[in-house]
């Protein structure tokens, strides 16, 4: 047996190491004494701390420093991008929108016309120097302005390749207004628009533009100004393709991907992580961290990092297994719940075929039936404990004046269920029980499949026969053309004042339920047409009320949101607006 | 042979062929690819629609839109590749370029891995077979072969990473953890080691108090956290993989082979001293030419000492001097784990494929490296270790059960030659085509592994396309697999008939 020569060999081997093992490397003695640059951060003289904070909101990749294209328009891109390029507002923990002072002033100076007057602060200058000025502004309007030729339709073709398209260019049919190199310019808006607060006016750097493009800041103006496509088209072309990067894991030239916020790119491993170091040339507070790094990381992997210090502030699924393991994790992390903007709702089909399209006793049968508190409860308190149901359709239950609409709009009518109210109304509509009722939805989905199931096991008893339509092909086939008695989806909220008219509206682009309503139009029309807060809510009121007395459909809640953090960290606060937890990342601190 | 493989080729291009158009039609129908933007109320929502449905090529019909791929991937035939782009018009050609080398990195050292230590398993079993040893081996095998992989990852992640990272800050092995620890170990080594029960409490007694002491001395002097190798242990530790490897394939008695080896270890050991400065900071480039020549002086020297065994000294002296050359290189980088520490005062990652922004010299960034592929490596060996060593055993098992296996013992051969000579190679014909096969399938096995471990590979390119109906990203990850099964397939089946001479005609 010859393996018996293999046993010899590991007993001298064993021995050897025995007699051996005394050898250590040195660094060890150091190891006491030496701390680690990491864990002893020092203050720099700027009052920025020289540390690292690991981030992740998802694990889709940096696109790119014009997010604004149509292709590389998304929240993932923005969400960094917005801690490096700041503009006149930003929206706080409660995603309601807030003048952001060390950029400049915005003031609304005249109703009719419309004029919105802004003030770029006066130290406000680019990563590279350059000040922050008129010109900026111009080319931005300039961007969703201009269109060259037309397509085969003969529709216009935008000369700039734009996400918001026309838009600002058909609003403000003259531009801003100023003088060049100036800090303050007027914009005239050519109807009233409520939502002039979310409207960009400065993105990119012009003088940038300009110089790739090969022609003078003075020029530039001068074509804008004229209109002078010719001139325009290769600052359009840098514009639609120089602030890419096709290829992922290059950075884009510091000289020509500026900054105007605390941060500005410091690396970027393709895949992995995006790092942002503090802006050298920033005029305003400078970041707390010097270090914010974006792991690319998808959400399912996010606890455990957070709970080995890999990710430091993490926005996992809302899901209550995350919930769990996050309390298991103990003090050392902080957990936050919130509601998000996306809100789910059953919208009733007023169009042909609507099985309870022209009677409004059935449908408030059906919205008498429909357990929302029971909804919540099962499927979104074990979430969020402070979830509620939602009353409304155009303000979110964390808003200021939500509580205000709802108690002028709503009477809680519809917020128990009542089964023998709901049979009373069936047998005052006159029709034969059981009456059908499809609900459609998007499938795979869950969390909606269960929610329909409890529909069906209280309504059925009230006389309704639910019948689950949940298909694959619901949003491209069976909403579309009207295959479905209610609907059920989520809206994603934007924090627009105006975009409901589009959904609620006789010919709204998004109704989709035929849904037509002359008091609800006037009312929209009313509210798209000033610009005083106190009337818009009012008219904010009158919509709600009617959309709640004709039954255009029935909110059910607010999607959860669940953010954790490290809980050396501070100044984390959680929030439902696109800029997502990192809104105020520049003032988080260990 | 050359008709052989021509004919093999095409039938595996219509294959391909056929499978790409499953795939793409399947994916296309799998959902609405512009589901998140029907649910948006942005005010741009139709000029994101309208942008997509054209960087998509939405409003062609089904046939259109797989001809448009067809006719790009054809073009990779006259060098002019083009995979479309995915939905927000990215090129996916560059996408798979970087995805692939995140993938093929993980999957090539997991199958490397899971070779060796799977075959090697598998052999110990059927030499023992019907053992305690072989019995925990074949449930831990079965336990790993069922594992659900994202169930597993995530305890890999608590106790590989979470826990031994707590762990590491202060290590500490308290005598009673030794104690266990060593009579573990011991336990399991007498298993494998076999024999009469003096000699079974002999090897379980030496390791057992081995581990012990090493464990109490290691905490008493801090080794775990500034280890080292040095060049005694080095040497020591050569010498015996020398003596070890000579006794198992041309046994001790054959002198011209052991000297060989020996004396390869000898200049190794001159070498690791005179080198040392070179590999203060070195990069891949200079080590991989060291290791290449590495390799030619082990070849030199059995050339010269081989005398009538002269092949068998060669191959043998050259496999001592890549082992002697992988320590000098493990013996540098445990060095750096102190300073790497340092850096990073908690080691192993649960996701990522790097540290972000890492500042470690060539060493410590290695460290990191390795340090974030090895639970996703581990991960994926287990698995296939499981395979591997099933197949072994009972391919090895078959094989000692034949007549000349019986012959070659009755002859008077010693169990070594009859192992390794006999009854090994002709076991290896079977393992061969699983390797290759699994290969592929390990690919396509890495999706849930990487999606887990947060690494951006095809994995993730599949997945997200296949989320967002995105068919694009998701014909490029079934190009690389499907490729790569039918290449795999091809080799295994040339490899079959190089090693069994009687399929070959």
């Amino acid at each position: 047996m010859k393996i018996g020569t293999m046993s010899k060999g590991v007993a001298l081997f064993a021995a050897a190491t025995i007699a051996l093992a005394a050898c250590t490397s040195d660094a060890g003695t150091e190891d006491e004494n030496s701390t680690s640059p990491t864990a002893d951060a020092t203050a720099t003289a700027s009052g920025t701390k020289d540390d690292t904070v690991f981030v992740s909101v998802g694990e889709d990749e940096w696109d790119g420093y014009n997010d604004l294209t149509p292709a590389t328009y998304s929240t993932y891109n923005s969400v960094i991008n917005e801690r490096v390029r700041q503009t006149f507002v930003y929206f706080d923990e409660n995603s309601a929108i807030q003048i952001n002072e060390e950029f400049g002033n915005v003031e609304l100076i005249s109703e009719d016309p419309m004029v919105v007057e802004y003030t770029i602060n006066e130290d406000a200058v680019w990563s590279d120097g350059e000040p922050i000025k008129y010109e900026d502004v111009l080319l931005t309007w300039a961007a969703q302005k201009f269109t060259d030729g037309e397509d085969a339709d003969g529709n216009p073709v935008a000369l700039f390749d734009h996400v918001g398209g026309l838009d600002y260019g058909e609003r403000v049919l003259e531009g801003p207004q100023g003088e060049a190199g100036g800090k303050s310019f007027t914009v005239e808006y050519e109807n009233p628009f409520p939502d002039y607060m979310l409207t960009t006016v400065v993105d990119f750097p012009a003088h940038i533009a300009a110089e790739q493009a090969g022609v003078s800041l003075e020029d530039l103006v001068t074509a804008i100004q004229g209109g002078d496509v010719e001139a325009l088209r290769p600052v359009a072309e840098f514009w639609n393709t120089g602030w890419l990067s096709p290829s992922a894991g290059e950075l884009p030239d510091p000289a020509i991907a500026l900054s105007s916020g605390p941060y500005t790119y410091g690396s970027w491993e393709a895949g992995q992580s995006l790092t942002l170091v503090p802006n050298e040339n920033y005029w305003g507070t400078p970041p707390a961290t010097a270090n914010l790094v974006f792991r690319f990381a998808s959400a399912d992997t996010h606890v455990q990092a957070l709970q080995n210090g890999d990710l430091n502030v993490i926005e996992p699924q809302a899901t209550i297994d995350t919930l769990d393991q996050l309390a298991a994790i103990g003090d050392a992390v902080t957990v936050g719940t919130f509601d998000t903007l996306i809100w789910e709702h059953l919208d009733f089909n007023f169009g042909e075929g609507g099985s309870l399209a022209d009677s409004l006793e059935l449908r408030e049968a059906f919205a008498l039936c429909v357990p929302r508190q029971l909804i919540v409860d099962n499927l979104i308190a074990p979430v969020n404990p402070e979830a509620q149901i939602m009353n409304a359709r155009e303000v979110f239950p964390f808003e200021a004046d939500y509580d205000t609409i709802v108690s002028a709009a709503y009477d809680g009518r519809y917020d128990t269920v009542d089964i023998e109210a709901a049979a009373a109304k069936i047998e005052e509509a006159g029709v034969d029980t059981p009456v059908q009722v499809r609900i459609g939805y998007n499938t795979p989905n869950p969390r909606r499949t269960d929610v329909a199931a409890l529909i069906k096991d209280s309504c059925d008893q009230a006389g309704f026969e639910i019948v689950d339509s949940g298909s694959s092909e619901f949003f491209s086939a069976d909403l579309p053309s009207g295959n479905f008695d209610v609907a059920m989806y989520a809206w994603s909220g934007s924090g627009q004042i105006a975009s409901g008219q589009n959904i609620y509206a006789s010919d709204g682009a998004q109704n989709y339920t035929a849904y037509a309503n002359d008091t609800v139009d006037a009312a929209w029309d009313t509210l798209t047409a000033t610009l005083d807060t106190e009337a818009q809510q009012e008219q904010t009121i009158i919509i709600e009320k009617e959309l709640w007395d004709s039954l255009f459909g029935i909110p059910l809640f607010a999607h959860p949101g669940v953010a954790a953090w490290d809980s050396t960290i501070q100044n984390v606060a959680p929030t439902a607006s696109q800029s997502a937890i990192v809104w105020n990342a520049e003032k988080w601190v260990r | 042979m050359t008709r052989y493989i021509l004919r093999r080729l095409a039938i595996s291009f219509g294959v391909l062929f056929v499978g790409s158009f499953l795939m793409y039609v399947l994916t296309i129908n799998s959902g609405d690819p512009l589901e998140d933007l029907r649910e948006s109320t942005a005010n741009n929502r139709d000029t994101l629609i309208a942008a997509r449905i054209d960087n998509m090529g939405l409003d062609l019909p089904w046939y259109q839109r797989y001809w448009q791929w067809l006719t790009g991937v054809g073009g990779c035939f006259v060098g002019r590749c083009d995979l479309g782009t995915d939905r927000s018009g990215s090129d996916v050609l560059s996408l798979l370029q970087q995805s692939a080398s995140a993938t093929l990195r993980l999957v090539t050292i997991a199958t490397i891995a899971a070779i060796i230590i799977g075959i090697i398993v598998g052999i110990l079993t059927a030499i023992r077979q019907y053992s305690g040893f072989d019995y925990v081996v074949t449930f831990l095998t079965f336990l790993f072969f069922s594992l659900p992989v994202f169930w597993a990852a995530v305890l890999l992640k608590e106790y590989g990473a979470i826990r031994y990272n707590d762990w590491i800050a202060d290590p500490h092995v308290s005598v009673l953890q030794a104690v266990l620890i060593g009579i573990a170990l011991g336990f399991v080594l007498q298993g494998v080691m076999g024999g009469r029960m003096k000699r079974r409490l002999l090897t379980g007694g030496v390791t057992a108090v081995f581990t012990i002491s090493a464990l109490l001395y290691f905490t008493s002097v801090g080794w775990w956290r500034s280890p080292a190798l040095g060049p005694v242990l080095v040497i020591l530790v050569a010498l015996a993989f020398a003596v070890g490897i000579t006794a198992l394939v041309a046994g001790l008695g054959n002198k011209r082979v052991l000297y060989s080896t020996l004396t390869t270890v000898g200049i190794g050991s001159v070498l690791y001293f005179v080198l040392g400065g070179a590999l203060d900071e070195p990069n891949w480039w200079l080590l991989l030419g060291l290791f290449a020549s590495a390799i030619v002086v082990g070849l030199v020297v059995g050339y010269f000492m081989g005398g009538y065994s002269r092949g068998q000294a060669m191959g043998l002296s050259a496999v001592t001097a890549a082992f002697m050359a992988f320590l000098t290189f493990a013996d540098r980088l445990v060095y750096a784990w102190g300073s790497f520490l340092q850096l990073k005062p908690r080691p192993i990652s649960t996701i990522g494929a790097s540290t972000p922004n890492f500042p470690g010299d060539f060493w410590e960034t290695t460290l990191d490296w390795g340090a974030q592929l090895l639970l996703p490596s581990i991960l994926l060996t287990l698995i296939s270790v499981a395979t591997y060593s099933r197949y072994t055993r009972s391919s090895m098992l078959e094989t000692m059960n034949q007549d000349y296996v019986r012959t070659a013992r009755s002859k008077g051969l010693s169990e070594r030659t009859v192992i390794t000579k006999h009854a090994f190679r002709n076991a290896m014909i079977p393992i061969t085509t699983i390797v290759a096969l699994d290969f592929a399938a390990l690919i396509g096995g890495a999706v849930i592994t990487e999606n887990v471990f947060g690494w951006k590979g095809m994995g993730a390119m599949f997945k997200t396309g296949l989320t967002q109906v995105d068919p694009n990203p998701v014909m490029a990850f079934f190009l690389v697999t499907g490729t790569a099964a039918v290449i795999m397939n091809l080799v295994a089946d040339l490899a079959y008939a190089s090693l069994d001479p009687r399929i070959r005609r």
